[in-house]
């Protein structure tokens, strides 16, 4: 289970979150849904202690994130996935190489199990033969595969994505939202995704979550929020 | 009055967080967290990008100082100590610092833009996610085959540089080969050899560690990058120069 109680965090003297409290249950998908600049990246870096709140904590599977040394992080980091926006695979490494990292970072797995472990994390993502490309010869939802493929490639149990589905067409959007869906199920993975895009965040989440100006206006499931009294959450679900 | 203060107070704040940078590499090497594949690989990179302009600019360099020298040296009915000056020039400051500069050209140029463009593309963020210290995985590597690569370079500019003053020596100052080598091995002391060469480990650490952190802290997108590129190369540019003169006056306070 993930928990923050209380997050406020500032940079530059302005407010970026303010406030936050958020429950995400073991195995569930919640979406946080916002527009661009509404605070979703900052937050979820802060739920994986890529940064320090001023005020409040997080609290990871039982432990308390918040305060723990980067040292400390590391160790953690390694048993959540992470999907960045635009994919932040390693330019100077070919798709193979990249996803053997975390590998030969973590495990004491030999080469052929690696091999056959990249096959089959490539297979469950829907690409086949692109191990010996780099990413610059690769399509932007092809990018986001491989970034995919490279967040569960070590099996963990919490999965964080950062708008998955920006920059890429309304067909592409849809097959790797199905994707998220799936192989997060797939894996038992707690799940927390950012999006701007309503229509695909109804086809991924079990929860929603409405963040504008660094607060989070609402929380609940499909039917709670779409039938939200408040004016700007109506507003934000009518386009 | 006041941006004087603030500028000041940026300055010595910007100084102390470069400082707890290179603290951390130091901590990193100093426990042993040094990736040998990775090193390799940057030596290789590193080593490939600059050598061929040291080597060309090093081989006219000797060219233009035995021209120039024996010119002058002629007058004096001196023509023979050309090998001195060609030798003992680039040895004892030439070679360290325009290997150096050019080398913070080429290879740091180098270092602070992939660094760069890694950090505007949360490639150094990513590497944290993955549980990975990224200083460890990316800063260590380039800094230690700095330090290995650029002494190198410089002594293969010595040499290179000595070859283009011996071609001059011999063609236009119809010094005798033999008698050219043998001056120049007997004009270059163990002093005046090692009181270039000490230098370029200096300038090495200098080198990647501005090269470095600026890449490391680029933030901006792709103009971000080219900012913070051609500041990393102007500031190893003026620390090279400065710090070389003061390094030659202790140097040469200490060991004549
Ligand atoms: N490193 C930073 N420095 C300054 N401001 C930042 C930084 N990161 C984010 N912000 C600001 O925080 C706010 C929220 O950003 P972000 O979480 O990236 O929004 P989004 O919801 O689009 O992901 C924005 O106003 C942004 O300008
Ligand atoms: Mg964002």
């Amino acid at each position: 289970m993930i928990k923050v109680s209380g997050l406020y965090k500032a940079i530059n003297g302005q407010d970026i979150l303010q406030d936050i409290n958020l429950e995400v249950e073991d195995g569930e998908i919640l979406v946080i849904l916002g527009q661009s600049g509404a605070g979703k990246s900052v937050l979820l870096q802060h739920l994986m202690g890529l940064r320090k709140p001023d005020k409040g904590n997080v609290v990871i599977s039982g432990v308390d994130i918040t305060n723990l040394s980067e040292r400390d992080l590391l160790r953690v980091r390694k048993n959540i996935g992470y999907l960045f926006q635009e994919g932040a695979l390693y330019d100077f490494m070919d798709v193979y190489e990249n996803l053997a990292f975390p590998l030969e970072e973590h495990t004491d797995l030999n080469e052929g199990q690696i091999s056959q472990r990249i096959k089959n994390v490539l297979q469950t993502v829907g690409l086949e033969g692109v191990e010996g490309k780099y990413p610059v010869e690769l399509s932007g939802g092809m990018r986001k595969r491989v970034a995919l493929a490279r967040a569960v490639i070590l099996n963990s149990k919490i999965l964080f994505c950062d708008e998955p589905t920006s920059g890429l067409d309304p067909i592409r959007s849809r097959d790797i939202s199905d994707l998220i869906r799936n192989l997060s199920k797939q894996l038992q993975c707690t799940t927390v995704v950012t999006s701007h895009d309503v229509a695909n965040s109804f086809r991924i989440a079990d929860r929603l979550a409405l963040i504008h100006e660094g607060r989070l206006i609402a929380v609940g499931i499909q039917g709670e929020i779409a039938s939200s009294k408040d004016p700007f959450v109506r507003q934000f679900f009518k386009n | 009055m006041k941006h004087l203060i603030e500028y000041i107070f940026g300055f010595i704040i910007g100084l102390g967080n470069a400082l707890f940078f290179l603290g951390e590499v130091l901590a990193h090497i100093v426990r042993g967290h040094v990736r040998i594949k990775e090193v390799l690989k940057q030596i290789y990179e590193q080593g490939i990008q600059s050598i061929v302009i040291i080597a060309l600019t090093s081989f006219a360099t000797g060219m233009v100082l035995a021209l120039q020298g024996y010119l002058m040296l002629e007058r004096f009915g001196a023509k023979e100590y050309v090998a001195h000056l060609v030798a003992l020039s680039l040895v004892r400051e030439l070679s360290p610092v325009f290997g150096a500069l050019i080398f913070s050209g080429k290879a740091g140029a180098k270092m602070a833009a992939e660094l760069g463009s890694m950090s505007v593309n949360d490639q150094v963020l990513a590497t944290r996610t993955m549980g990975v210290d990224p200083v460890e995985f990316l800063i260590v590597p380039r800094m230690v085959a700095a330090f290995f690569v650029l002494p190198i370079l410089v002594v293969l500019s010595e040499v290179l540089g000595i070859a283009g003053g011996y071609i001059v020596g011999i063609s236009e100052a119809n010094i005798p080969g033999s008698f050219y080598l043998n001056r120049t091995l007997a004009a270059v002391g163990y002093v005046d050899f090692f009181s270039g060469f000490i230098k370029t480990f200096f300038f090495a650490i200098l080198i990647g560690w501005v090269c470095c952190y600026q890449g490391f802290k680029t933030r901006g997108g792709s103009l971000g990058v080219g900012r913070f590129t051609t500041r990393a190369v102007a500031f190893s540019y003026i620390l090279i120069v400065l710090s070389n003169a003061l390094l030659t006056k202790i140097i040469l306070t200490l060991w004549g």
